[in-house]
């Protein structure tokens, strides 16, 4: 049982590894030491199916019931992992783990950034300058082109969140961060989990009841396809 | 290579080669599920893919030791003096950087090799702290300055020590064992040669794969599911006391099980939140004890051991964390 458990993980993990999926669990920087683990598990794991390696000696007898369940349980992850599509976190989570307070990841922008190069900031770039000053005149003149997907806000109806998760290892200590954009009536165009594009400005929000003091007014959300790469590091 | 073994090799490469179709097949396959339950799975899968190369390291070093390494080369090299002895073994995960995960199956190797229980749980809290990998990722993560990375490698070398100090009092160490691990330790071991020693070598690997693969997956599912379902927030808003910030840091290595190479990054975006104490506390506690590290050890250990190593890391983690809160 165990070492068909190895060869599921470790053809799962190859195969993510080829179509370019893995980083969709883990950081980019684990990447070939993972795969190069997961080839030799399989080695191994080969060696011992042609030679027939199995452990028999005498083991005392076990609480069957409780065995039984675990290897059921172990069983069903295995189908998973050979049989669901492999799949980002969704905008449950990213609400579950407050995204309209993350905190500032590192390597992002900070106030004396160039006006110029606002067009190229990220979702990450954006959240961690709005966590750092909410001048309304700092944001004149620093247009907006971010990419994520959407998460409602949870205070306010008319605003939702473009948003990505930052990962420092694997999906586990994913982050949420996000940009607030201000668009009345967007649940008509839009689901929570789509992916969108979105371009304008910042100013402060409009929204009487919302906690965020700064947010994107919006010239066009248009859709998109889930990016190859959908977390940010 | 006897014609009976190239069947049984051309049937597991196609074994395999049917899995990656499987695979491949399923990949655009529409499987609408509950956000909740997808990022379960999502989370669990990270866990298991995460851990997954440490482990199998974890087992061919253990197998190393057990098959390939003489008997004698160890225990020479170890001290006499039981004290002396256990903080040299707190200095073995400088030569063997698995992290706990891959941990585990090493320590048993190491009992099946003489250790005893208290030795191995001396070297299983030691090791993943104090070995190069984790020290790199804790010193890129937080740097010398902050006091951080000193504290963390101290605190692991005294919690270390202290259990194995602890343990080291039980009278019967083998009680400390589940029963299935101590028969497995008093199978004579005899060292085999040549291809009798390879395939004792890969029997060994089935054996370890078997023990520890199936609770590396229960583990990493009971660990997203938890993650599912407790709201961080309610950890973080806990961050700035300094008190309650570290039983929440507990709590949250606790919950996470992330393997002590890559936790220092992990922490990292709560370090604004919380005070540096309190992070010490999630890197010394993480590593030893959380929900993957329990369905590993319970291979080995019994319930009640389990229990009291749990309550031990966790007050001493949160006595040096507090420690470091109040006094720096």
């Amino acid at each position: 049982m165990g070492v068909v458990l190895a060869v599921v993980v470790s053809v799962v993990t190859l195969w993510l590894g080829m179509t370019g999926q893995l980083v969709l669990y883990i950081h980019p920087r684990y990447v070939v030491f993972t795969m190069v683990m997961a080839a030799l598990a399989l080695l191994i794991a080969l060696a011992a199916i042609a030679t027939r390696a199995s452990h028999d000696h005498d083991e005392p007898p076990r609480r069957r019931w409780i065995s039984t369940i675990g290897l059921a349980l172990a069983g069903l992850v295995a189908a998973v992992l050979l049989l669901v599509p492999p799949a980002t976190l969704t905008s449950s989570t990213a609400i579950q783990r407050d995204i309209s307070n993350s905190g500032v990841g590192i390597g992002s922008q900070t106030v004396d950034a160039a006006p110029s190069a606002s067009l190229h900031f990220s979702v990450l770039d954006w959240a961690s300058l709005l966590n750092q000053t909410n001048d309304p005149a700092f944001y004149r003149d620093r247009s907006a082109d971010v990419t994520g997907f959407v998460t409602a806000a949870p205070d306010d109806p008319d605003v939702f969140y473009v948003s990505r998760f930052v990962i420092t290892c694997c999906a586990v200590d994913a982050q949420p961060v996000g940009v607030p954009v201000y668009s009345p009536g967007w649940q008509d165009s839009f689901d929570p989990d789509d992916w969108v594009r979105v371009t304008g400005d910042f100013t402060s929000n409009p929204s009487p009841v919302s906690t965020a003091p700064i947010a994107l007014t919006p010239d066009a959300v248009t859709a998109m396809e889930e990016p190859d790469d959908p977390y940010l590091f | 290579m006897s014609p009976k073994r190239l069947v049984w090799l051309v049937g597991g490469v196609l074994g395999i080669l049917a899995l990656f179709a499987l695979r491949a097949a399923t990949a655009e396959a529409d499987v609408s599920l509950p956000n909740q339950l997808q990022d379960l799975l999502t989370l669990a899968i990270s866990v298991i893919v995460e851990s997954m190369p440490f482990v199998i390291l974890g087992i061919v070093l253990s197998i190393v030791v057990q098959e390939w390494v003489p008997d004698s080369w160890i225990m020479r090299v170890l001290p006499r003096n039981p004290f002396l002895r256990r903080a040299a073994i707190s200095f073995l995960g400088v030569f063997l950087p698995v992290c706990e995960c891959g941990n585990v199956p090493l320590a048993r190797g190491l009992i099946v090799k003489g250790f005893t229980v208290s030795e191995s749980m001396t070297f299983l809290v030691a090791a993943p702290i104090i070995n190069p990998i984790t020290i790199a990722t804790t010193h890129a993560a937080f740097g010398w300055d902050s006091g951080i990375l000193v504290a963390r490698v101290i605190g692991g070398f005294a919690i270390a020590n202290l259990i194995g100090w602890l343990y080291s009092r039980h009278h019967d160490q083998d009680s400390l064992l589940t029963e299935r691990f101590a028969a497995e330790c008093r199978v004579p071991q005899h060292h085999e040669h040549g291809g009798a020693r390879l395939q004792k070598s890969l029997e060994l690997f089935v054996r370890e794969a078997g023990v520890i693969m199936p609770a590396l997956f229960i583990g990493s599912l009971v660990a997203g599911a938890i993650q599912v379902l407790v709201p961080r927030d309610v950890l973080v808003s806990l961050g700035s006391n300094p008190l309650w910030s570290v039983l929440a840091m507990i709590v949250l290595a606790f919950v996470i099980s992330v393997c002590s190479n890559v936790d220092a990054f992990f922490i990292l975006p709560f370090a604004s939140t919380f005070l540096p104490g309190s992070i010490v506390t999630f890197l010394l506690f993480g590593p030893i004890i959380d929900i993957k590290m329990l369905a590993l050890l319970r291979t080995t250990f019994t319930t009640r051991v389990l229990v009291q190593l749990t309550l031990v890391v966790g007050l001493s983690s949160a006595l040096i964390g507090l420690v470091v809160n109040f006094v720096f």
